[in-house]
């Protein structure tokens, strides 16, 4: 055993698998994940979490949503409007979501290291600057590992429209985002060309092959590939949750008939079904030119979609064990550029959270009278990655081994909000 | 006992320098193996597994030795064949198969680049190199001798084979440097990067003092649209800059020069620059003179010297683990005083002995897969791919290239195609992307639910198993065998051994089906075997 990997691991991974080896036949058929999640679970200080991203692609502004500078020169032409919490004030495209602000912990005093896109959509999505020679992974893919159900038929990293670059990173192909289109549209090779009784006969056929095989070889791999096989078949057998084409033209009156709209009403039936993560994409924020079109247009979608989705989970019990993570990759330019566009910013932006135990009803942070640099509390990606792996009950400084390198979830130096955490 | 053979080798082996003398009571090489890996279960208490059945050897050599498995008619000679030589004869026969060269190269190729090397176009497609390496391993050329030429490498890409391996650390001397310890001095440097390493010997100046190696690469990038090149030349100038620790950087703070200096060891003694010295115009350069002094040739000589610490017990461990399924020090890039070896005495014989047969890979692996150790069966209660007491046989997924080769081989997917022709893309790049990474950063299977879905719901598959004029499932159809012969040949086909009873019968009842088409029953009885962990893994 390499001395620089956890005991821990090695050991507790091993113990288990004997205790469900000696359950019999009936426990086989899903040992390989109960190994990979069981004990994983233990290590989360809370069970069964789940997380929406709604990723807005491009980077959405600041000024223009929730940090607003009314009368000041960077403020542009929007109003803002009361809310339901006193003193904080949103968009007045925004009328919607403002009836949910006691939900919302706005963190006003982003300062991120990529300002660019390629660079930033990866950095957001794994909390750290990109190196060339450690794949980090997106935080589907850690939250897909810590809080992903062994006996679920579904997928525990899911996304759908523009998303992450990043992938499950060194924690392998386990963890692989599963890609569904933006109508829900499942991936390649998702629909079976075998009938149900084709099915069945060969199913039928390789269970008996792998009995026998496994009897009397018993290495860790086999469980895993036996478990991803059923997986495969449970996926078919699920796959119907995928389908809202019979719930969405009443959930639209409230979502917005929008894709991100259905997007978001897909990902609350996921995270139903204990989906641990569902990462929702929604376009068209890189708003170099024509910004308050642009943004106007966005909030129009996003703010029914938004509110519903919250206002769903509250009264599904959901939000307490769901957090909602409203980012992009950059923030936008104070200052408006001649073709009133605003361009990339990093020195001062915002993202919003909700549930999963975050403080509702409160800012973080404040930026300076044109919203240009951050006056108080910064807070960094590594930062705000540590906030969101508190909030899930995963410890910051879980670390997983790189060869010989232990790489911590969210980056070493990196603190947790701690004002913004019950 | 020395066999004939074993003095051939040694005869063969020993021209041109001085070994031990052969003494007719020594050992075979491999019997030092098994006594050492014996040893060591006596003191760790621990029970190993039976001898392999012949048709797991017959598998496992298969794919480790040729990339592949046997035929129908290979596995049936060598199952009912009575010889007790049979397996050290198969081994002989597999070393010579021109399928050797190419596995072997496979193997290394894969080391060097993984399956997403940097280095964008110019990287991702290696003919040239794939072609070189093969050569070397059909010649067996000592392992010695190749490395040199991968580190003097200069040239062309499209024309040079071993060029390719520095087109992936373009402006890049740092990622050369440990590429290069990791790879062939089996260390890892790359903590020291940007502090002194936490829990080795390692500093930060001992990182740059090898990157210094590398920093006078020359690269030039060319080639059409079809094929990207690069070409690949060295400097008599310039130097990696250091500047400190990485939590000390401050925006505009410029390093000194590092001398080059040998990984613990000593700094490089260069020449002063002849006077009055102008260095190479790199921009649209077609080729580069060889510079008067050359730093990578200095350090492929270190490299590869006898004195060298790591050279020899990095390939020796990497070697042993590419067949024993986990190094004698695991993992194999990591050899350091903080992780020894599980085997110390074994550790230190494997490479001495290897360094004393002039790096000759061919004897070295016939003598690993001839010993018990490498051939006990895969049966067994230890629950590990790869048991650090070597008990039992390890457990490693197929590779891309192995899958694709058994699906092809075992289906009779290239029916029909003559000797020498291309053979048909099968959807090798979904291959490439359902299989091509299965293992964690730990290396660890990791099982993966869109590999099952491209198993279960893929035409790239079932173009493999339906029936067309001549493949398996075409015999299988239109055979007048009895089912249960035909059950026979299906498992002696795809899983190289015979069905047990229980599963001939269940085969067999599942071939007469009444009601169904003999295509369709044939289709899902292949696909039942081409999914199994026994197709999958090699054991």
């Amino acid at each position: 055993m390499n001395p620089l990997c956890p005991v821990r691991e090695h050991v507790s991974r091993r113990a288990f698998l004997k205790a469900s080896l000696s359950v019999g036949g009936a426990a086989v058929a899903n040992w390989g994940g109960l190994f990979n999640s069981a004990s994983l679970a233990a290590e989360a200080k809370k069970q069964g979490m789940r997380c929406i991203l709604m990723w807005m692609n491009g980077g959405a502004s600041q000024i223009d949503t929730f940090d607003m500078k009314p009368g000041r020169p960077t403020g542009g032409p929007f109003r803002p409007i009361s809310s339901k919490v006193a003193g904080t004030q949103v968009c007045e495209y925004l009328p919607k979501l403002a009836q949910q602000t006691d939900k919302l912990a706005i963190i006003r005093s982003m300062v991120t290291s990529e300002p660019d896109h390629p660079g930033g959509i990866t950095s957001m999505h794994i909390g750290y600057r990109p190196e060339v020679s450690i794949a980090h992974p997106e935080l589907g893919a850690v939250i897909a590992k810590y809080h992903g159900k062994p006996d679920s038929d579904l997928p525990t990293f899911i996304r759908m429209g523009p998303a992450g670059n990043g992938g499950p990173g060194f924690l392998g192909p386990e963890y692989q985002p599963f890609s569904i289109g933006r109508d829900g549209r499942l991936p390649p090779f998702s629909d079976a060309y075998a009938t149900a009784e084709s099915e069945k006969r060969r199913s039928d056929l390789l269970k008996l092959v792998e009995d026998g095989f496994t009897q009397e070889n018993k290495a860790d791999p086999y469980g895993a590939h036996r478990l991803a096989k059923e997986k495969a078949w449970r996926l078919l057998k699920s796959k119907g949750i995928f389908d809202v084409t019979k719930d969405w033209p009443k959930a639209k009156e409230r979502y917005g008939d929008s894709e991100f709209g259905r997007g978001c009403f897909l990902a609350r039936k996921l995270v139903e079904a204990d989906v641990p993560f569902v990462e929702v994409g929604h376009d068209n924020y890189d708003s170099h030119a024509d910004n308050f079109v642009c943004h106007k247009a966005n909030m129009n979608q996003l703010d029914p979609a938004w509110s519903s989705l919250l206002i769903d989970l509250q009264e599904r019990g959901l939000l307490e064990k769901t957090l909602v993570v409203w980012m992009g990759e950059v923030g936008r330019t104070p200052y408006i550029n001649n073709r009133a566009g605003r361009d990339h910013y990093i020195r001062a932006w915002t993202i919003v959270l909700a549930g999963a135990g975050v403080k509702g009803g409160l800012t973080y942070g404040e930026t300076d009278i044109d919203g240009k640099t951050v006056k108080d509390k910064p807070v960094t990606e590594g930062d705000l990655f540590a906030t969101i792996y508190s909030a899930l009950g995963i410890s910051p400084r879980t670390k997983h081994m790189v060869g010989t390198r232990p790489i911590t979830v969210a980056p070493e130096r990196s603190v947790a909000v701690a004002d913004i955490l019950s | 006992m020395i066999t004939p053979r074993h003095l051939l080798l040694l005869s063969a082996a020993s021209f041109g320098l001085i070994l031990q003398p052969a003494r007719a009571d020594e050992k075979p090489f491999r019997q030092m193996i098994d006594q050492e890996i014996k040893a060591a279960w006596q003191r760790e208490n621990v029970k190993p597994a039976p001898r392999s059945s012949d048709a797991e050897f017959l598998r496992r050599i298969h794919l480790d030795l040729v990339g592949t498995i046997p035929t129908h008619d290979e596995a049936r000679q060598f199952l009912q064949d009575t010889d007790e030589q049979k397996r050290a004869k198969l081994i002989d026969r597999l070393l010579e198969d021109p399928r050797f060269a190419q596995q072997q190269a496979s193997v290394w190729d894969l080391a060097i680049f993984g399956r997403q090397p940097p280095g964008g176009e110019v990287t991702r497609r290696r003919d040239v190199f794939q072609k070189w390496l093969q050569e070397k391993f059909a010649k067996n050329e000592p392992y010695d001798v190749w490395v040199k030429e991968v580190l003097n490498a200069e040239g062309n890409t499209s024309e040079v084979g071993p060029a390719m391996f520095y087109a992936q650390f373009r402006n890049q001397p740092e990622e050369a440097a440990m590429a290069v310890s990791r790879i062939f001095l089996g260390t890892q440097l790359q903590c020291a990067r940007c502090h002194d390493h936490p829990f080795d010997k390692w500093q930060q100046l001992d990182f740059y003092g090898m990157a210094g190696f590398f920093a006078r690469l020359v690269f030039v990038e060319g080639g059409n649209a079809n094929q990207r090149s690069m070409l690949i030349g060295e400097k008599r100038t310039g130097e990696v800059m250091f500047s400190g620790p990485v939590t000390e950087q401050v925006p505009g703070k410029k390093g000194t020069p590092v001398q080059a200096k040998f990984l613990g060891s000593t700094p490089l003694e260069e020449p002063a620059l002849p006077a009055g010295f102008k260095d190479v115009e790199v921009k649209g350069a077609k080729t580069f003179p060889k510079p008067d002094f050359s730093r990578k040739e200095k350090l492929a000589e270190w490299v590869v010297a006898p004195e060298n610490p790591y050279f020899a017990k990095a390939v020796a461990n990497r070697v042993w683990a590419q067949f024993m399924g986990r190094g004698v020090v695991h993992l194999v890039d990591n050899l350091s005083d903080k992780n020894p070896p599980s085997h110390p005495e074994l550790f230190e014989a494997l490479s001495k002995e290897l360094k004393a047969r002039k790096y000759d890979l061919k004897w070295y692996i016939r003598e690993l897969v001839n010993s018990e150790t490498y051939q006990l069966s895969g049966r067994g209660e230890s629950t590990d791919a790869a048991p650090r007491w070597f008990e039992r046989a390890r457990v490693r997924p197929l590779t891309a290239e192995e899958i694709l080769a058994a699906l092809r081989l075992a289906t009779g997917y290239d029916q029909g195609v003559k000797p020498g022709e291309k053979l048909p893309n099968a959807g090798n790049e979904y291959f490439m992307r359902y299989f091509g990474e299965p293992l964690n950063g730990r290396g660890d299977f990791q099982a993966s639910l869109n590999e099952h879905l491209f198993l279960n719901n893929s035409s790239n598959l079932r173009q493999m198993i339906q029936a067309k004029k001549g493949n398996l499932a075409d015999t299988l159809a239109t055979s007048k065998e009895p089912a249960e012969e035909r059950v026979e040949r299906l498992f002696l086909t795809v899983l190289s051994r015979l069905p047990r009873a229980e599963e001939k019968e269940r085969f067999a009842a599942h071939l007469t089906t009444a009601g169904q088409k003999p295509e369709a029953l044939v289709e899902e009885a292949v696909w039942a075997l081409l999914n199994s962990a026994e197709f999958r893994f090699n054991h």
